[in-house]
């Protein structure tokens, strides 16, 4: 993440032929263009039916198969440990230790890259699942019944999820501060926490059955799967499948709290963001009032970033909300509550576009660190040179400050672009009319709008 | 001298205007809506 003291500092001066302002008022008439183009040629739903297809038979048999699903769980169970390992017992310099940009690069960023274009792939690679699994097969095999679990509430949906995903960005963003200028994040406390978050994973995995915990509660399970749901493989009855793209995303948010989750990973990219850039002197303003009043620096420091995240998320929340209320006002629309979670999945997309704008660059530089001298000496301690690659650096040119913000742009405009086509299809499964399907949207035009002038405005302060 | 060093601290103005128009469009054109189906 951006404020992991390793890649950000080396970026040169963007120098762009236009303010970056007009950016925004570029990609502003692109949606609108956009929504108009898709109110006068589609007019039926299209992402309704994922149009599956299945994959050759073999190819599914092996992939899908025990010895596979074995290999690949091991696999995950193989790095969550080398990963807490390399917190307890490696150095605490934050760039030289594994288990960091393992973490927070690698998995939390790579998983969903890969997920939203291939499909879930962090399922059969999560360690949980897989520990989980082996436990019940083996309590099967002794007591020869299936495990009794209790049933998961309704209610409770992914709120579990959702929180988690708030707390993981709080450990890295709020927790991992310790001044106002600096992010010194300590490795072994990143350990502790894989390994608290394990022991609770796998408690409400004995509670709830594992595949229950992983489709609601666990925070990775649900979070990477969202943006899995975009990609365009998929299994079903032991059998692989393709199917159209981001048609699974339509039926993602039928439980309590997946609204929740998407708009937590908007807010936590956002915070991040801002963090450091559009909301710098507020958060200052604030800690500075906190400390004035006996609190120790530390804690205040942690209490503000914790207040400017929580309204954060709340400014995403209401934003949404808004653009649902504003659906109601349209005759035949359903209640707000089926508005709500109808149209939660369109979020999707600007979730994964605000991760790809901000810490795409990221991820591409923290990678060549990931897979030279990480993996050679995942402990940082230079005793070790598994793969003769532990002098190799980072090179910060392969990515100019040009290059970075038109992707970024690129990024922010497609996602919009993409949420604004699942917005309008669901539009229309609620309003047969295509006409008041369409003024349904201009509502949703207005929050792509805002999110995709909210996202540039916090990109071109961190780049300023 | 123009008082312009603290223009950039507005610059955020320039981000929301696009926003601002799309939902001045909006509210105008529900109104309008509201009024002709009144009028019918």
């Amino acid at each position: 993440m951006t404020s992991l003291p390793f890649a950000h500092a080396l970026a040169s001066r963007q120098d762009l032929p236009i303010p970056a302002w007009l950016f925004a008022w570029a990609a502003s008439i692109v949606l609108i263009a956009s929504f108009f183009a898709l109110s006068a040629a589609w007019r039926k739903p299209q992402f309704e039916d994922e149009h599956r297809r299945s994959l050759g038979e073999r190819l599914s048999a092996v992939l899908l198969s025990l010895p596979t699903q074995a290999l690949c769980g091991a696999l995950g169970v193989f790095l969550l440990g080398v990963a807490i390992y390399s917190g307890l017992r490696g150095t605490e310099a934050p760039d030289r230790n594994f288990a960091l940009t393992f973490l927070f690069v690698t998995c939390w960023l790579g998983f969903p890259f890969f997920s939203a274009v291939l499909g879930d792939v962090f399922r059969p690679f999560n360690p949980w699942r897989a520990v989980g699994r082996v436990a019940g097969g083996g309590f099967r095999a002794i007591a020869g019944q299936r495990a009794a679990h209790l049933d998961y509430p309704e209610w409770l949906g992914r709120w579990p999820a959702a929180i988690g995903l708030l707390a993981f960005v709080w450990i890295e963003v709020v927790y991992g501060r310790t001044s106002i200028v600096s992010v010194d994040i300590d490795p072994h406390a990143v350990a502790i926490a894989a390994l608290v978050y394990s022991a609770y994973t796998l408690a409400m995995m004995i509670v709830f059955g594992v595949e229950e915990w992983c489709e609601k509660g666990e925070t990775f399970s649900v979070y990477f799967g969202m943006f899995g749901r975009l990609g365009i493989f998929g299994e079903r009855d032991g059998r692989l499948y393709r199917r159209r793209p981001f048609s699974a995303a339509t039926k993602w948010a039928t439980v309590p709290g997946s609204a929740a989750v998407v708009i937590a990973s908007i807010a936590a990219t956002s915070f991040d963001g801002a963090q450091d850039g559009a909301f710098k002197a507020g958060i200052e303003d604030v800690f500075e009032w906190l400390s004035e009043r006996g609190i120790s620096l530390l804690e205040a420091l942690r209490l503000t970033d914790t207040i400017f995240m929580l309204l954060t998320f709340a400014g995403v929340a209401l934003v949404f909300l808004l653009g649902v209320r504003g659906m109601r006002t349209v005759p035949g629309a359903p209640s707000f509550k089926k508005l709500r979670r109808g149209f939660s999945h369109t979020l999707i997309p600007i979730a994964l576009a605000y991760l790809v704008a901000h810490y795409f660059s990221f991820f591409v530089f923290q990678e060549q660190a990931q897979f030279t001298y990480l993996l050679s000496d995942p402990l940082g301690t230079a005793h070790t040179n598994l793969f003769g690659t532990v002098n190799y650096t980072v090179d910060y040119r392969v990515l100019s400050a040009n290059t970075i913000w038109y992707v970024q742009v690129a990024a922010l405009v497609i996602g919009h672009v993409i949420g604004l086509m699942l917005a309008h299809d669901r539009a229309l499964v609620y309003w047969p009319d295509y006409k008041k399907a369409t003024a349904s949207q201009y509502w949703m035009l207005a929050v792509m709008v805002a999110f995709t002038c909210f996202g540039l405005y916090l990109l071109s302060v961190a780049n300023g | 001298m123009l008082p312009v060093a603290h223009v950039g601290h507005y610059l955020w103005a320039l981000y929301l205007l696009p926003v601002a128009i799309v939902v001045a469009g909006i509210v105008k054109s529900a109104r309008a809506q509201h009024r002709e189906g009144e009028e019918d």
